[in-house]
């Protein structure tokens, strides 16, 4: 890590937000050398709030695990054409979730289709987070579209206009879900939450 | 309630050994990814990109979209599963391809071995085989590296033996290899078609192994010694070869028929199966082909009756190791069909989730 230091620029003196574009760009530039430790900080500047998204709109652990692992697995097998001029987090957030929903859908598909196979058992709540099963269970209470929106906005950070264009949606329907799927939550959590 | 949601959101705990395992995967792939294309040079760059933007937009568009929608549907069985999410059948799957070589767990959990085009299992599916651009590697299913052969293209391995004592055979640059399990005494063999060779799985011990010659005769006999027989001269390159799980039949398919050699004698028997893209027997000896647009099981004395008739070419085959469930895949539909005693349940997305269309290498028992 050290030599990739050196050899990236340091931007303490920019803006934060934009120094860290900066930052990944040059990342990015690395990796695409053949730079592993560039790809590393990458790697764990980005698994946190993915895996964490992927969890949030599937409710699996196991699955949300293989989702953000794949997720990374195809950045990198992409990594040579990725437009370096664009940030690579939103590039990432589109295939994580992208990739929950299909997950959350066929698990629905599959249940319908009703082949046999027994239901995926929730995802266990730890004991250092009492409020974990709390949240799950109204989560769970939407669809997946709905809970992607969700972590989009509230998670991720993304405004409405940016989850329209990450999943290929019109504004509204961003804009309807994100109503919907707040007012379920706040219906489900209010007296957690007061 | 904003504020509060960001926060919970935001908390939800994580497994902590998560980001290890899959850094571990992340790094094994960056490393194994070949080097980036030289640059292009801006003019080329510029009409290619016209070029591929105007590909994009026909198949992207509205219509566009709806065309390659229609396709899918004609092509592909409908209804099928976005995604992989388990084996319909206990064991483990392995499959290689451009996006390298995966092992998929019975609950539909995939394992990047690594960047390995060709691979195959050891007689009990306790390692794997793999080849790539740096030779022959013999790995754990975890994907725990055992040894590497340096061998430039080398392909197409079989595994064969007891558990006490096992003989990887394998092509490179167009000659038969043979080399001990644990990747000892490497011997080369004489020059060879490009069809992977099969050991007799009936007496393990004996390594008794078929192989095609680079004229085209089938040669069945111990790597180094005489052939125990040769098929005479065949009107058509031999291209698959499998044994009866007793070892009583050699199936051969050529782009012509299909050939069904007594193991111990030659004697053959001639099908007129044109077209066979893979074949693979059952564990209870039942030969299924994979020809054109149907999956059939052929019987000893050489009658077919077609089991699945797919809606578009079928490529590859694989029984689980209960014998129950017949794998193939539908390329043009980016599907996998898996045909059960009583339903089909189809796969699709399959380039997406294993990085390129894998070829299916067999499905092993175990966990």
């Amino acid at each position: 890590m050290a030599a990739v230091s050196r050899a990236l620029p340091v931007l303490a003196a920019a803006r934060p937000a934009e120094a860290v574009e900066r930052r990944e760009r040059a990342l990015v530039r690395a990796a695409q050398r053949g730079d592993g430790p560039a790809l590393e900080e990458l790697f764990r500047r980005h698994w946190p709030r993915a895996h964490r998204a992927a969890l949030l709109v599937v409710g699996d652990a196991a699955a949300a695990e293989d989702i953000a692992q794949e997720a990374f697995l195809a950045a990198v097998r992409a990594l040579d054409r990725f437009d370096r001029r664009r940030p690579f987090g939103p590039w990432l957030h589109r295939i994580v979730v992208n990739r929950a929903i299909d997950w959350a859908r066929a698990r629905t598909l599959r249940r319908e289709l009703a082949t046999g196979a027994a239901p995926e058992p929730p995802a266990p709540d730890r004991p250092e987070s009492p409020h974990a099963g709390a949240l799950a269970a109204a989560l769970a209470e939407l669809g997946p579209e709905h809970r992607a929106v969700v972590v989009l906005r509230y998670l991720l950070e993304y405004t409405p206009g940016e989850i329209a264009a990450l999943l290929d949606l019109p504004r509204g329907t961003v804009n309807s879900r994100l109503r919907r799927g707040l007012d379920r939550l706040e219906t489900a959590l209010r007296e957690e939450l007061a | 309630m904003s504020e509060r949601l960001r926060t919970r959101l935001g908390s939800v705990p994580l497994d902590p050994e998560a980001e290890s395992r899959a850094w571990e995967l992340v790094r094994a792939a960056h490393a194994a990814r070949p080097r980036a294309r030289r640059r292009v040079p801006l003019r080329a760059a510029l009409a290619l990109g016209v070029l591929g933007t105007a590909a994009t937009l026909a198949v992207l568009s509205p219509p566009g979209r709806a065309v390659v929608e229609a396709v899918r549907r004609s092509i592909g069985v409908e209804h099928a599963a976005p995604a992989l999410l388990r084996l319909p059948a206990p064991g483990r799957l392995l499959v290689s391809g451009p996006g390298g070589a995966w092992v998929v767990g019975a609950d539909g959990t995939r394992r990047l071995l690594g960047s390995y085009r060709h691979a195959a299992w050891s007689p009990h599916a306790l390692y794997v085989a793999a080849s790539g651009p740096d030779g022959l590697t013999a790995l754990a299913p975890d994907g725990t590296l055992r040894w590497t052969l340096p061998r430039h293209g080398a392909r197409l391995a079989a595994w064969g033996g007891t558990r006490a004592d096992t003989r990887i055979a394998y092509l490179a640059r167009g000659r038969l290899h043979v080399v001990g399990g644990d990747g000892s005494g490497d011997r080369e063999l004489g020059a060879t078609a490009p069809v992977r060779p099969a050991w007799r799985p009936s007496d393990p011990g004996a390594f008794v192994l078929a192989s095609v010659s680079a004229s085209g005769h089938v040669v069945v006999g111990r790597p180094g010694e005489p052939a125990l027989w040769r098929s005479a001269a065949l009107t058509a390159v031999p291209r698959l070869l499998a044994w009866s799980p007793d070892g009583g039949t050699l199936a051969v398919a050529t782009a012509q028929q299909l050939l069904l050699f007594d193991g111990r004698t030659g004697a053959s028997l001639g099908v007129a199966l044109r077209g066979i893209r893979a074949l693979a027997y059952a564990p209870d000896g039942r030969l299924a082909v994979a020809r054109g647009r149907s999956l059939q099981l052929v019987s000893h004395r050489g009658a077919a009756t077609t089991l699945f008739s797919a809606p578009g070419r079928v490529a590859g085959l694989a029984w689980s190791p209960d014998g129950r469930w017949l794998l193939t895949a539908l390329p043009r539909a980016d599907q996998w069909v898996f045909v059960g005693p009583h339903r089909v349940l189809a796969v699709s997305n399959v380039r997406r989730q294993f990085g390129g269309a894998p070829a299916l290498d067999g499905w092993a028992p175990g966990a």
